[in-house]
């Protein structure tokens, strides 16, 4: 099996409602698709999401990294066998963007659209190379950013469907009230988890959190900003609140580093974020064996093709405590696949069966919502 | 649950549907009619099995309106003479879209396809008939006040005769009735199964937190922000 063509599709897809937290305000998709082909015309379907503020890529950077740096390194080789997740993760050679902490989110889109097709080809489903340890994934709901009221409806909202463990984006002014009015909207039933996407120096995460624990929190995602990991761990003493590290979380590297520092008690483990399955799942053992608990996170504003990678890896962890994504069309105006991705009542989403990731890309409507459509063969 | 309230998001949505660029074009002539006339039927064709399963679920008090209203869409009331499929074939045709009768009545079918296979956001039938009635009704309230502008700007800009318009010009006079009968069938829904004010507001705030018409009408053009 050879790759033999690849055609990268940087997406704007419109949100129904806006989504915003501390570090900005998302109206539209921009993820970016790759779909590769193959010697036999088997197709495969990947998806990364550059964000700037966490692995340092822009659409403009990962589309050219993609097409510059990775494609011409894969295409025209013999790919090794579908099954082995591991010899296809090192098929992918390791690659620098200058101005980049990784460039994750373009070898996460790239390797997902291998094995998808890999396994295509051989008409095996994810579960062949990813065996599933669950039938159900149970996902979060998240209360977006805005005001006080608008974070209250949008609890309410998490409670009509029944939503058992819910993430509220912190880091304005009023923080304390807006948690507070949330854990009031949810009742006491419901686990709340808070996210700061590292707006908080020390001083202020240690006054919020004392005040908001009595409220039973379950966890605060990347309080402080990507820093020395040292103040992580400071934090992680100073408050009863457990700590989970995102943005401080991108290479396997940083990884060994929170666990040394003892600086995190979750890792939230995002695929496209840490660069694809194989470093996702390398990422989250090394949580897991030093007993550090382990969140699947999503991209807002993934589409159906990140999302259902999401759900193999979520069933597949020996452990996972939170699993977040896969919201399909409750966020995306359209989503690229036949079948639905998006959760049910209480979050609850089955496994997905079908070959590869187990869905069926509609390619024409990655074409019309696509702002750019970049062709590559075997020539580059 | 009030019924000022919900009126007020119903004419939000309204009012941010005909403010919309896509609704402007279609008033000035220079709207994608062909784009827009299969969007409406296929948002519209399946309309009678929907109606029908609310009538399944409808409350002693609002279960006469929606009988009312499935023997309209099916034509059998006797102020209706055909069935409103059969309206939105005829506008289709009259269109030059005849060709692509078989290609909407398949997506009309798969949206509803879709409706049925996608995991319940909600936990009981309770909940599900409150949102799909909630879409329903706004529909009717729209209607009732937009649809004559519509069969305006298709008349004048799009050619359309009279005949091809009846399922615009019909629901303009009916509808008014129709969308006052709506809001008071939500309250009776609410009040029936029991809903708290919140409960059920929140599912409204829901099921239109997009909005509703743009999202059918105008396909492509959907965009978060757009105000209701």
């Amino acid at each position: 099996m050879r790759l033999v063509g690849a055609t990268l599709y940087a997406l704007r897809i419109p949100f129904v409602e806006a989504f915003s937290h501390s570090a900005t305000e998302r109206r539209w998709s921009d993820s970016v698709v790759v779909r590769v082909r193959d010697d036999a015309g088997t197709e495969g379907f990947g998806e990364g999401t550059p964000r700037p503020y966490v692995t340092g890529e822009t659409v403009e950077t990962m589309l050219e990294h993609l097409g510059r740096d990775l494609w011409p390194r894969v295409a025209g080789r013999d790919l090794p066998p579908a099954g082995h997740l591991a010899g296809l993760a090192t098929f992918l050679p390791e690659t620098y963007l200058a101005g980049a902490l990784a460039p994750n989110a373009a070898r996460a889109a790239l390797e997902l659209a291998m094995l998808d097709c890999a396994l295509r080809r051989v008409g095996r489903p994810m579960a062949s190379v990813l065996p599933p340890r669950r039938t159900r994934v149970t996902y979060s709901g998240v209360v977006t950013a805005g005001s006080v009221e608008r974070a209250v409806q949008h609890a309410r909202r998490m409670r009509a469907i029944g939503m058992r463990h819910v993430k509220v984006k912190v880091g304005f002014d009023d923080d304390v009230a807006r948690v507070t009015a949330v854990r009031e909207a949810l009742g006491p039933g419901v686990t709340l988890r808070l996210d700061a996407n590292g707006a908080w120096t020390f001083e202020r995460a240690v006054a919020v959190l004392d005040a908001v624990a009595p409220l039973g929190i379950a966890a605060v995602e990347q309080p402080l900003p990507r820093g020395p990991v040292d103040d992580l761990a400071r934090l992680r003493q100073a408050t009863p609140v457990p700590v989970m590290v995102d943005e401080s979380l991108v290479t396997e590297a940083d990884a060994d580093a929170l666990i040394e520092a003892k600086a995190a008690d979750f890792f939230n483990v995002r695929i496209s974020k840490c660069g694809g399955l194989a470093r996702s799942l390398a990422i989250a053992a090394r949580g897991s064996a030093v007993g550090v608990g382990v969140q699947v996170g999503s991209q807002v504003g993934e589409t159906a093709i990140l999302s259902a990678a999401g759900r193999h890896l979520a069933a597949a962890l020996p452990e996972v405590t939170f699993v977040e994504g896969s919201f399909g069309t409750l966020l995306l105006a359209e989503d690229v696949s036949v079948e639905s991705v998006r959760f049910g009542h209480r979050g609850e989403a089955p496994l997905l069966t079908g070959p590869g990731l187990g869905i069926r890309v509609v390619e024409e409507r990655l074409r019309r919502r696509a702002i750019t459509v970049r062709e590559l063969s075997t020539e580059g | 649950m009030e019924t000022k309230t919900v009126r007020a998001l119903f004419e939000r949505q309204v009012e941010a549907f005909t403010g919309s660029p896509e609704f402007a074009a279609l008033e000035a002539g220079c709207g994608d009619y062909d784009a827009f006339i299969e969007n409406v039927a296929r948002a519209h064709l399946k309309s009678p099995q929907l109606v029908a399963f609310l009538y399944a679920l409808a409350p002693p008090a609002a279960a006469r309106d929606l009988l009312g209203n499935l023997l309209e869409e099916l034509g059998l009331e006797a102020e209706s003479e055909r069935p409103h499929p059969a309206l939105l074939e005829d506008l289709l045709r009259a269109a030059g879209l005849g060709h692509r009768l078989v290609e909407v009545e398949a997506q009309a079918a798969d949206d509803v396809r879709r409706i049925v296979t996608e995991p319940l956001l909600y936990g009981t039938l309770r909940e599900v008939g409150l949102a799909a009635l909630t879409e329903i009704v706004a529909f009717e309230f729209m209607l009732s006040r937009v649809s004559g502008r519509i069969a305006r700007a298709l008349a004048t800009h799009h050619g359309l005769a009279a005949p091809a318009l009846e399922w615009f010009t019909h629901h303009s006079e009916v509808d008014v009735r129709h969308a006052e009968q709506g809001l008071a069938d939500l309250g009776a829904y609410a009040a029936y199964y029991e809903f708290t004010d919140d409960e059920a507001l929140t599912i409204v705030e829901m099921t239109l937190r997009e909005n509703v018409f743009t999202r059918r009408y105008f396909r492509d053009a959907t965009a978060a922000g757009t105000p209701r």
